[in-house]
């Protein structure tokens, strides 16, 4: 009997250990993943350096590069690394998609400390502030450095935003920005101008309230954290002190202040007048809508256009317009989103001169537009724009220029140059938080901004503190 | 063989000394022999012991280690804070309100589910024709991994072209947002955990029915018994231990739930849906604090462990074992 119950209450906590640690399982199979495919590569390379470049020099430096591009973007990546590949005999890229971004950060945190990890890395623009801190990269400035590289071939609205203490620690490689797209047909039968989108706060709400047909919205904003923060830049606002936390380690929220309140005011004021519809935090779910008709307007990055125009096919006629901004804010302008890619320190010099190589291939005019033609994403090169390929795409899409003319129109100011900060990922959540808790009616926008701002700045206190060590 | 032959002999060198000696030689044998046996059975459990303190065990310790100490943002120990982490999960309301959001997941998928799966056993356990295609209809749901059942219902759901809203739409009613209202969310999510669950519940309890043998089935009906009554005297009591067995497992199933959240709805909106396992998640791999995250698996541990035994203690009192 005793022992029945011995090997009952065994079972029972069996049972219970498996399940707790059933959320574990998660990660673990992550990381021998990542380390498996990493050990992989860490041989060869290290095989390479040691073993053959001593004998003969004709063995090429392997670079490992991880990256976050997935469908017919990995399709692009790797295209252009077996370009570069063939092209260069002495270097040879291996790309390696390590799922998205946050899961390959998350990989590349799993292999600290040991021999694993990249060469190369494609953080998202969110992480920068993480990757400085962590002090493992070679900011690509110390490259350019060396090699006098001409940095002013590159667009200086996205260099600007990677350019922090006066240092460009990673190159862009994918950047884009929010703009307004809209059914110009749908512009035409409500009797608005369908050449004219509406550029202001103001114009916004009156274009959606005329687009709005018996008490049916129109009009549709994703919940997604990137575009309060892309509306702030707009009105030229910081979204966190210390000069958007460029100056210095940001340790406060700004996301409480009259730009941030403003903004929720009319976005909230929208969905009261039922002139915008709240279809939650995925863009994925309001571009749908946009293709199928069922608004007439929505923000998105210019990294959909060519997805959507694809998608709306020709049942309509697809207008893009800049991102609105309240009528009384003069400057300001948007921040590239995307990510870039850096260079790891924790790998011999060789390899890192490598991998800068392959960069600087990259950001070739006819790389580049061949990237931005196969993606939607901007060229960072200036000279792309003169490149045939790109010049036919934008005879193609040419709600692309839109997105070209945007950027260029940015102001320069800190707003614009992006905020940072280290926890940047958490910040989306807990503002999309917020923006939801006001449009459901259950606090008041200022209410849910204050007590969000609260927040953010306790966790970059946490943040800062376990940092500093 | 020789193993075998050793044991064998065991025996017989033990009555042979115990004919030649006194109590304690004999004592000390048989002590001897004994421990002989368990280090067998040890050397046997060992592979089984090393997997589990590999994957289950070091995990345990190295998670009860993390939440002592908090992480830098690479996951790299920054400091020890003692119990910090967990009185932080307390005053700030992280553990009560997921716990609470968890407890009422449970509530609504549980019962839902179990219910739902013996209805579906007993009528077909009783049906003469067509027997196989609902059998193999109504288990269908558990070939389906949480993957692409989430990502099917994520089309049912979508607020603007789901099939559902588009339902409603004809029967001339208002459309739900159904992932997207806070109200509605952990609803929709329910309902979508009891059809993915609903498979696995009703094989187990199917085939428990058809463990009932038939002849009690029958005296029953001799003595007069009608469907009803046959049910409540007959199958209920006899079903028990299996109906025991999926409460277990869909509680411990409920509280474990991180799929389905990630994918349909991420925990929003408004932390509607924030489960207790996805804030795990969320807090360890999304912002890298795996002190807190930590702290929250060894709560969850306790409170699954704590559930479990509730159940062992007082539920199963009422099972009625043959």
């Amino acid at each position: 009997m005793k022992a029945f119950r011995l090997r009952k209450s065994l079972l029972l906590i069996t049972t219970a250990l498996t399940v707790a640690l059933a959320g574990c399982g998660n990660n673990s199979g992550g990381n021998n993943a990542g380390s498996g495919t990493n050990g992989a590569a860490g041989n060869s390379s290290s095989s390479n350096t040691s073993g053959k470049a001593a004998a003969a020099e004709a063995a090429p430096v392997k670079v490992t590069w991880w990256h976050s591009m997935s469908g017919t973007n990995e399709k692009a990546v790797n295209e252009i690394v077996s370009d570069f590949n063939s092209s260069h005999k002495d270097v040879q890229v291996e790309a390696v998609f390590q799922g998205k971004y946050d899961e390959s950060l998350n990989k590349l945190k799993a292999s600290f400390g040991s021999n694993s990890g990249p060469d190369l890395i494609q953080v998202y623009e969110i992480g920068s502030k993480f990757m400085i801190d962590s002090k493992m990269i070679t900011p690509v400035q110390q490259f350019i450095d060396e090699d006098q590289y001409d940095l002013s071939q590159l667009e200086p609205n996205i260099t600007r935003y990677y350019t922090i203490d006066g240092k460009l620690n990673a190159m862009p490689f994918n950047t884009s920005n929010p703009i307004l797209y809209y059914n110009k047909d749908a512009f035409k039968a409500a009797g608005l101008d369908p050449e004219n989108p509406p550029k202001t706060y103001e114009d916004f709400e009156k274009a959606a309230k005329a687009l709005a047909k018996n008490g049916k919205p129109a009009a549709s904003i994703a919940i997604y954290g990137w575009f309060m923060e892309q509306l702030f830049a707009n009105q030229n606002a910081d979204y966190v002190n210390n000069g958007n936390g460029r100056e210095s380690s940001a340790t406060e929220s700004l996301l409480n202040s009259d730009a941030g309140v403003k903004t929720l005011e009319w976005w909230k004021r929208m969905i009261d007048e039922k002139a915008v519809s709240n279809l939650g935090r995925n863009t994925d779910d309001t571009d749908a809508a946009f293709a199928a008709g069922q608004i007439a307007m929505t923000l998105d990055s210019t990294a959909s256009l060519r997805n959507i125009v694809q998608s709306v096919g020709g049942k309509f006629e697809v207008g893009t317009g800049f991102l609105p901004k309240p009528a009384d804010a003069k400057e300001g302008g948007v921040v590239v989103g995307g990510a870039s890619l850096y260079i790891m320190n924790n790998k011999p010099v060789e390899e890192q001169k490598a991998a800068w190589e392959f960069i600087k291939y990259l950001a070739t005019p006819e790389v580049q537009a061949k990237w931005s033609v196969n993606t939607g994403y901007f060229p960072i090169t200036k000279a792309a724009y003169d490149q045939q390929v790109l010049k036919d795409n934008m005879a193609k899409y040419p709600q692309f220029q839109t997105a070209v003319d945007q950027l260029h129109a940015s102001t320069e100011s800190t707003a614009t140059s992006g905020a940072v900060m280290g926890v940047f990922p958490e910040a989306r959540q807990i503002v999309e938080g917020a923006i939801e808790s006001a449009l459901n009616g259950k606090q008041e926008p200022k209410a849910a901004l204050d007590e969000a701002a609260k927040q953010i700045t306790d966790k970059i206190a946490q943040y800062n503190e376990t940092v500093q060590k | 063989m020789s193993e075998l032959d050793k044991r064998l002999s065991l025996p017989v060198e033990r009555t042979s000394a115990s004919v030649r000696s006194a109590l304690p030689l004999r004592a000390a044998s048989l002590k001897r022999s004994r421990l002989k046996e368990n280090a067998l059975a040890y050397a046997f459990l060992a592979p089984s012991l090393l997997l589990f303190a590999v994957f289950l065990f070091y995990p345990l310790v190295k998670s009860v280690y993390l939440s002592l100490h908090s992480t830098d943002p690479a996951g790299r120990i920054a400091g020890f804070t003692g119990f910090d982490n967990y009185s932080d999960l307390f005053t700030s309301g992280l553990f009560v309100s997921g716990i609470k959001t968890t407890a009422l997941f449970a509530l609504l998928t549980v019962p839902a589910g179990i219910l739902l799966a013996l209805i579906l056993a007993v009528l077909t356990h009783n049906m003469l024709r067509g027997k196989r295609l609902f059998q193999f209809a109504f288990s269908l749901p558990m070939v389906i991994s949480v993957g692409s059942a989430s990502v099917i219902w994520k089309f049912l759901f979508h607020p603007t072209l789901g099939m559902l809203n588009y339902l409603l739409e004809q029967a001339g009613m208002a459309p739900v947002g159904w992932l997207i209202d806070p109200h509605w969310a952990l609803l929709s999510i329910s309902i979508m955990t009891v059809w993915m669950n609903l498979g696995f519940n009703y094989i187990l309890l199917s085939s428990g029915m058809q463990g009932i043998p038939d002849e009690i089935y029958e005296s029953a009906r001799i003595d007069g018994a009608g469907p009803l009554r046959v049910f409540y005297r007959i199958t209920m009591p006899l079903l028990s231990p299996t109906l025991f067995f999926v409460l277990v497992v869909s509680t411990i199933g409920a509280f474990q739930s991180f799929g389905q959240i990630n994918i349909l709805t991420q925990g929003g909106p408004m932390n509607s849906t924030s489960v207790f396992v996805y804030s795990i998640y969320q807090e360890s791999f999304i912002n890298f604090r795996f002190g807190t995250g930590s702290a929250q698996a060894i709560l969850l541990f306790l409170v699954i462990m704590l559930l479990t035994l509730i159940q062992f203690k007082w539920v199963e009192r009422k099972v009625h074992y043959q």
